[in-house]
C-alpha cells in the first residue's frame, strides 16, 4: 500500500506591498508548508494508476489461469467414483475427506467431496434459473446426486476442495468469496452453457465435481468441473 | 445525616482498601470489547465470552465501543492499562481498528478477533469470523424461493465501515442476480439500526408501495422494516434477516419475518476465549489466524430449537 500522502495545499500570496509583520507570517507559512512537505514523497498520479492495476484483485483471472493447469488435473487425481465417496462418507465423513476431500483446517465449515458421476438423469429442473438434473448412478432410477447445471450454481464447493487455495492468504471474506464464485463462473461460460436443456430425462451424464457433505436427506449438491450429457 | 455521612465514609474506606488489596489475589484479566449491547447479537457475544473466561477462572473487563473507532481505541488503552492478558474484540471498523490492535499487540497483549474481520494480517492471534457470505446465500436462495423467482423488492444494508455489511449484500445480490424477474427498486444502509431501518422503510413505501419483499443485512433491521410494514398494514411483505436473533426467532414463529440466517455468535466468542487461553498458558496460537463459522438457515421448520443465538440438536 502506499502511504497516504495527501496532495499539498497550495499556498496563495497575494499582494505585494504588505507590512514587515504580514511578510514575516506569510514567510513562515511557506516555510512551514516547506518542512511539512520535506517528509512527503510524490508519486505521479499515472504511476499510481497503473500499480493499482496491476495490483488489482481480479478473481476470474485467478481462476482461469489455475483452471487448466491445477484445478481439473487436482480434481481428477482426488476423484473417486460417486458410489464409492458416498459409502466412505456414510461410513465415516472425515476418513471419506482425507482421501476424497478437503476444508479449512480451523473454523466448522463441512467437507467438501470430489467425485466421478457417471449415470442416467431422472428428473431435471431447467424452468428455475438455479437448473439442476437429478441423476442415477446405480440404475435403480432413483435420484443418487443432484447437479447444478446452472446459469445461477449454489455454494462454493470447488473451491473448498482446493487444498492449494487457502483463506488466509485473501485480504477479507469479500474478496475470498468473489474468488468463490468465479469457480462457478468459469464453469458455467466454459462448460454448463454448452450442454442441451431439452429433454434431458434419460440422456447419459458424465461429470466430474465437488459436492459438500449433504445435510439431512437432501441430495447432495453436486458442482460440475466438467460434465457431457448425451447418447 | 450525621450517621449517614458516618457510614458513607466507612464504606468508602472500606471500597477503597478493597480496591488496593485486591491485585494481591486478583485472577488475571480478559477485556471483552464489543459493539453496543442494545443489538442482542453483540449481548450474546460478550456473555458467551464472559461466561467462558469466568469458567477458566479469569476476570473480566466488559466494555463497548459503540461502533466508534476513537472509543474502541481509548478502550484498548484502559485494557493495556488495567493490565489485561488478552482481548476479544469486536471491532469498530475493517480499516480503522487496524491500529487500535496494533497498539495491543505493541503493549504485548494479543487480541482474538470476533464476527468482523480487520483488513490486516498477522496483527490480531486470530480472528474468527461467520462465513457471511455462505450465511447470506442461504439467505438470499431462501429470499428468492419465498419470491417465486420474481417481484420488486427492498434491501436494507449494513453499516458501510463493518466488511460483514459489504460481504451480505454481496452474498445476497450473487444469489438474486442470477435472477433476472427479481427487481430490486431501493437499496440503502439503515446502518444496522432498528429504528432508522423503521424511518427508511416508511420513506421507502412512500415511493415505492408494491414491493413484495425486504432482505436486511441484519436481524434488527429486519424487526424495523417488519414493524414499519406492519403499521402500513402491508402483511404479505417477505422479510428475511440475518443473525438468529430471539427476537426474530419469535417473529417467524407467529407468521411475521419468513426467515434469518444464524451466526453461532455464542459459540465463536468461547471459541476465542479458549484459544486465548492457550495463548496466555502456553503461547500457543491457533492453526490459522482467520476462521470461519458457517451459518445455518432458520426458518419456522427450526425457530423452536433457537435459542440466544445457538442451536439445539
Amino acid at each position: 500500500m502506499q502511504g497516504g500522502v495527501g496532495r499539498p495545499a497550495s499556498v496563495l500570496i497575494v499582494g505585494v506591498s504588505l507590512p514587515m509583520p504580514k511578510i514575516k507570517a506569510i514567510a513562515f507559512v511557506v516555510l512551514a508548508s516547506m518542512l511539512a512537505l520535506a517528509g512527503c514523497k510524490f508519486v505521479k498520479t499515472a504511476d499510481e494508476q497503473k500499480q493499482a492495476a496491476a495490483t488489482a484483485f481480479d478473481p476470474d483471472k485467478r481462476v482461469a489461469e489455475i483452471w487448466d493447469s491445477k484445478v481439473v488435473p487436482y480434481l481428477d487425481k482426488k476423484a473417486g467414483n460417486f458410489p464409492d465417496v458416498m459409502a466412505e462418507i456414510a461410513k465415516s465423513p472425515d476418513a471419506a475427506g482425507a482421501r476424497y476431500g478437503h476444508k479449512e483446517k480451523v473454523g466448522n465449515a463441512p467437507w467438501a467431496y470430489v467425485a466421478k458421476v457417471d449415470g442416467t438423469v431422472v428428473a431435471a429442473e431447467t424452468t428455475s434459473r438455479a437448473a439442476y438434473v437429478d441423476v442415477d448412478v446405480n440404475a435403480d432410477k432413483k435420484a443418487d446426486v443432484r447437479i447444478f447445471i446452472g446459469p445461477a450454481i449454489r455454494g462454493t464447493a470447488l473451491r473448498d476442495t482446493l487444498d492449494f487455495v487457502d483463506f488466509n492468504a485473501f485480504k477479507n471474506q469479500i474478496e475470498w468469496a468473489q474468488f468463490g464464485k468465479s469457480f462457478n463462473l468459469h464453469v458455467n461460460r466454459t462448460v454448463l452453457e454448452k450442454l442441451p436443456r431439452d429433454n434431458l430425462v434419460g440422456k447419459k451424464v458424465t461429470a466430474l465435481g465437488a459436492f459438500p457433505l449433504p445435510s439431512g436427506t437432501d441430495l447432495p449438491q453436486f458442482v460440475p468441473a466438467t460434465m457431457t450429457i448425451g447418447g | 445525616m450525621n450517621m449517614t455521612r458516618r457510614l458513607t465514609i466507612a464504606g468508602f474506606a472500606a471500597i477503597m482498601a478493597a480496591s488496593v488489596a485486591m491485585p494481591a489475589f486478583a485472577a488475571d484479566l480478559i477485556a471483552i470489547i464489543t459493539p453496543s449491547h442494545d443489538n442482542p447479537f453483540f449481548k450474546a457475544e460478550a456473555v458467551g465470552a464472559e461466561a467462558k473466561a469466568k469458567e477458566l477462572g479469569y476476570d473480566t473487563l466488559v466494555i463497548v465501543h459503540d461502533d466508534d473507532a476513537s472509543k474502541q481505541s481509548q478502550l484498548i488503552d484502559t485494557a493495556i492499562g488495567r493490565g489485561a492478558k488478552a482481548i476479544i474484540l469486536d471491532n469498530a471498523g475493517a480499516d480503522a481498528s487496524v491500529a487500535a490492535v496494533q497498539k495491543a499487540k505493541d503493549a504485548g497483549i494479543p487480541a482474538f478477533l470476533i464476527d468482523r474481520e480487520i483488513n490486516a494480517a498477522g496483527v490480531a492471534v486470530a480472528q474468527i469470523v461467520s462465513n457471511n457470505y455462505q450465511g447470506a446465500q442461504l439467505g438470499g436462495q431462501e429470499f428468492v424461493k419465498l419470491m417465486g423467482e420474481k417481484g420488486n423488492f427492498v434491501e436494507l444494508t449494513g453499516k458501510e465501515s463493518d466488511t460483514n455489511a459489504g460481504i451480505r449484500s454481496k452474498g445476497y445480490h450473487d444469489v438474486m442476480d442470477d435472477y433476472p424477474d427479481m427487481k430490486m427498486v431501493a437499496q440503502q444502509s439503515a446502518n444496522w439500526s432498528q429504528t432508522e431501518a423503521y424511518s427508511k422503510m416508511e420513506t421507502i413505501l412512500q415511493a415505492n408501495p408494491n414491493i413484495k419483499g425486504v432482505i436486511a443485512g441484519n436481524d434488527t433491521m429486519a424487526m424495523g422494516a417488519i414493524a414499519a410494514l406492519q403499521a402500513a398494514g402491508k402483511k404479505d411483505v417477505i422479510v428475511v434477516g440475518f443473525d438468529g436473533s430471539n427476537d426474530v426467532r419469535d417473529s417467524i414463529k407467529s407468521g411475521g419475518i419468513k426467515a434469518t440466517v444464524l451466526q453461532p455468535a455464542y459459540a465463536q466468542s468461547q471459541m476465542a476465549v479458549e484459544q486465548a487461553d492457550a495463548f496466555i498458558k502456553s503461547k500457543k496460537k491457533p492453526a490459522e489466524e482467520k476462521q470461519l463459522m458457517d451459518c445455518v438457515l432458520i426458518t419456522a421448520d427450526n425457530a423452536g430449537k433457537l435459542e440466544t443465538f445457538a442451536l439445539s440438536k
